[in-house]
């Protein structure tokens, strides 16, 4: 049994000062994993699409799933990174 | 669809897909994960030594918002694969055979015919409480070929789909089973 309460986690600070001392902002390291879940993003949605075109082109439903899609993710993508990261 | 070419005299009866039932039940785990950034700090909140955690979930911050987006981003993702799926996973029928295409995942597919005029039995099965409501069932046709079961999961109103098939299946075909 726990006689105190739990502690909040610590963010990684050691991590944060290595960084730093390299000239690495935090806001650069969170620009770079949003710009490799942009491009797996990218890559996932490029196949899917071509599935749709190839397979269910005639379809009345291919183009709107594909332009609702996009506008959904890219309202999302710019959403992450309209806070100042920099 | 360009898998299959109609022959000659023949013409598309019915295209099917999953009922939509069995559909939107696949997109629950998506909803639960898109909810559960806005819900935990609500659920923390009632919890005494857990209530300091909430910080990690202020979304107005530059970090929040990216975090946030990250999240919704995936799940979206995943869900709009999960209708793709969906979508492309058909049963067609014409006044000729059953052609069943399966989209397993992406780069996987398999387009599969089967000719009415093979066909020797054709039963469906609705089994539950909720497939019983909304009409929802398998239909299993047995054929005269190498493949003995054509089987079509989920699909909604059976019954119609098999009175259906037996239509067009031809009157030599009902009478020889060949």
């Amino acid at each position: 049994m726990l006689s105190s309460p739990l502690q909040t986690f610590a963010p990684p600070v050691g991590l944060f000062n290595v960084l730093h001392s390299s000239g690495i902002s935090n806001g650069m390291v969170v620009e770079w994993v949003l710009y490799i879940v942009f491009t797996f993003w990218a890559l996932y949605t490029i196949v899917a699409i071509y599935h749709w075109v190839k397979y269910s082109h005639a379809s009345l439903v291919a183009f709107p799933a594909i332009a609702l899609h996009l506008f959904i993710s890219i309202a999302l993508i710019v959403y992450a990174f309209s806070g100042t990261l920099l | 669809m360009k898998e299959f070419e109609l022959e000659p005299g023949e013409h598309v009866v019915l295209s099917a897909r999953r009922h939509w039932f069995l559909f939107f039940a696949g997109l629950l785990p998506y909803a639960i994960i898109a909810v559960i950034p806005f819900a935990l700090p609500k659920f923390l909140a009632l919890v005494p030594s857990f209530d300091s955690y909430g910080v990690f979930f202020t979304y107005t911050t530059p970090l929040g918002r990216a975090a946030i987006s990250v999240w919704l981003l995936i799940t979206w993702t995943g869900a709009w694969g999960a209708f793709t799926k969906y979508f492309l996973n058909a049963w067609i029928l014409t006044n000729l055979r059953i052609v069943d295409i399966k989209q397993r995942q992406y780069f996987s597919r398999e387009v599969s015919s089967l000719f009415l005029t093979r066909v020797q039995d054709v039963t469906t099965d609705v089994i539950g409480v909720i497939p019983s409501l909304l009409g929802i069932g398998d239909i299993k046709v047995q054929s005269a070929g190498a493949v003995d079961e054509f089987v079509m999961h989920g699909i909604p109103h059976p019954g119609q789909m098999r009175d259906l098939i037996l239509k067009y299946v031809p009157e030599e075909a009902q009478t020889t089973g060949v």
